[in-house]
């Protein structure tokens, strides 16, 4: 294995468990920011998630300088241009995004306008444009999977052009993510179960895929062992604090896992399938998952075979002979799909979404043929074998 | 200046090498896309004028093709008339050296952060799927089968034979004609 070479990094400070809010405004100090600004969305706000934040920076005499809460599901460049301008009229100089992948993506983008300059957010676009620090920038997950709080990348729709703008620079990551269960302990159960298959995919994908490491491979793995050990009892039991934490680790762990070593065709897949017939992302995630470790299984047969231990535990795993673990791993997934599926109906086959057609299948197959993370699936993928995998995933 | 001067013969070795194999593939690349209807399909949805190149970091080698229409290429050598849309740029000449000569897949180099891709990442996506077909085209199957990630199964040998001696034969008279040139 003397051929092998990896690269792994991941700076962000993770603040995590019973009171993790808290320490925000100590890490603002540190930071020497007094003038936070506050990015996220609607649906935060109404749940009430923002007061336990507002509250631990007042009581700490930080006051909350402005709070911007209506960001969309889909950000754009004229909502990262008018929070920069409220950023500058308010003299702000750090900022705190809470929410989920929009919010904090928005965060992002926002950091690069008010720290480099413009009111274009269009011209930093691509990948190493940035080339140094950013102002301080924080993130609260409120939902527990996409693991944005730890990736280098955010994108942002430019309206004008109907084009996703990509940005990438290890500068967009923050100075801290805030993992606090209490931002994760009202989210609905089909929320909860979507965002949690995403972290889970996000750990088997790295784990399978072409760049794995042996440093991703741990944070994947224990992210998978988290994941099957909390989903169900917090889809059991939704105030399950300690369940709720474990999940939002996990999805942490996921995103330090998959920003290291890249995700492959179930994400090329879901973001052709969110793109077409605009289904959310987790529940791509999930759909699609088995089938393609099913089209990938040859290739990946060892290392798929090695996560039956984090899926079902030591005994089964033990109890299972080597040569049928990758098959006993996917029948662990397909069971957990369908708990799933038992407790909030989150689909297992495209038809079971009521929201494709067979019909689009092909356009779904040649746009994954585009996507980026279709490089790193351990096996080529041809557009016969992508309809193939989504005729299987059909019914 | 010095370090130049000094550097170890095996380097300048590599430097031509990777020079010529970007000339190589250059000209080959052209080739197949006036024969190969797989490359043509995958060519046909790059935007006409669409300049894709491959080079060295920082200033190394460059390759420089571009889409002119019809899922035809037109290889420019190592100068582009304009900014180029997709760049796909090896970290060092050892990197670049290493693909180039087989012993690391183009995918492998990807996850190995070998390279950077500047520009649109689903036409860096369809271009290296028309590098892999390139491989297995102009490669004996045994090397081929080293540098993509998987061999394609619709090359058979008869149609393989065929298509490696036309673009050979394309490849050998654009170097006579630039030799002329
Ligand atoms: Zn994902």
């Amino acid at each position: 294995m003397t051929n092998t070479y990896y690269e792994f990094f991941c700076p962000v400070k993770v603040i995590a468990g019973k009171a993790a809010l808290e320490h925000i405004p100590y890490e603002l100090t540190g930071l020497a920011a007094k003038r936070p600004m506050i990015i996220t969305d609607k649906g935060v706000r109404a749940a009430g998630l923002l007061d336990p934040v507002i509250a631990a920076c007042e009581e700490s005499g930080l006051d909350i300088i402005s709070i911007y809460d209506d960001v969309p599901p889909d950000s754009s460049t004229t909502v990262v241009r008018d929070i920069a301008a409220i950023y500058r009229k308010e003299k702000c100089d750090s900022i705190i995004a809470i929410g989920g992948g929009s919010a904090i993506d928005t965060g992002k983008a926002v950091n690069i306008l008010v720290s480099e300059g413009g009111t274009d957010i269009a011209k930093y676009t691509g990948a190493g444009v940035i080339k140094q620090p950013l102002k301080p920038f924080f993130v609260v997950p409120t939902t527990a999977g996409t693991g944005s709080e730890v990736t280098s990348v955010a994108v942002i729709t430019d309206e004008k052009k109907g084009v996703k703008l990509p940005f990438s620079s290890s500068f967009l990551l923050p100075n801290a993510a805030i993992i606090d269960p209490r931002m994760t302990l009202t989210l609905p159960p089909h929320i909860t179960a979507a965002t949690a298959m995403d972290a889970m995919t996000h750990a088997v994908e790295s784990f399978t895929c072409m760049a794995k490491n042996p440093l991703s491979d741990a944070y994947a793995t224990a992210a998978i062992k988290k994941v099957s050990q909390s989903l169900l009892q917090v889809m059991d039991n939704p105030k399950d604090n300690d369940g709720r934490l474990e999940l939002a680790q996990a999805s942490t762990m996921a995103g330090i896992a998959f920003s290291n070593s890249m995700v492959g065709l179930v994400h090329s897949l879901g973001h052709a399938t969110g793109a077409i017939c605009h289904l959310p992302h987790g529940m791509c995630m999930s759909l699609y998952l088995p089938y393609v470790l099913e089209y990938n299984l040859e290739t990946i047969r060892e290392p798929l075979g090695e996560l039956l231990l984090y899926l079902e535990g030591p005994e089964i795993y033990a109890a299972t002979p080597a040569s049928r673990r990758a098959e006993a791993s996917i029948s662990a997934l397909r069971k957990l799909r369908d708990a799933l599926y038992k407790r909030c109906q989150l689909p297992r086959t495209l038809k079971e979404t009521d929201k494709v057609t067979e019909d689009q299948l092909d356009a779904i197959a040649e746009m994954a043929l585009d996507d980026g993370s279709i490089m790193f699936n351990p096996k080529e993928v041809t557009l016969k074998d992508a309809r193939a995998v989504l005729q299987r995933a059909w019914a | 200046m010095l370090a130049k001067r000094i550097q170890p013969m095996a380097s300048q070795a590599r430097r031509l090498y990777v020079e010529l194999m970007f000339q190589v593939m250059g000209r080959a690349l052209q080739a197949v896309s006036e024969v190969d209807s797989e490359v043509q399909a995958e060519a046909k949805a790059l935007p006409k004028g669409f300049l894709f190149e491959m080079m060295v970091m920082p200033d190394g080698s460059k390759l420089i093709v571009e889409h002119v229409g019809e899922g035809r290429f037109h290889y420019h050598g190592d100068s582009a008339p304009r900014p180029v849309d997709v760049s796909i740029r090896f970290k060092h000449l050892a990197h670049a050296f290493l693909v180039l000569s087989f012993q690391e897949k183009t995918s492998v180099a990807f996850a190995n952060d070998r390279m950077l891709v500047d520009g649109d990442v689903s036409y860096a996506v369809r271009m290296t799927r028309v590098l892999n077909r390139l491989e297995s085209f102009i490669l004996p199957k045994i090397i081929a089968k080293r540098a993509v990630k998987e061999y394609p199964e619709n090359l058979q040998l008869p149609e393989k034979l065929i298509s490696a001696a036309q673009i050979y034969l394309k490849v050998a008279t654009h170097f006579v004609q630039s030799a002329r040139a």
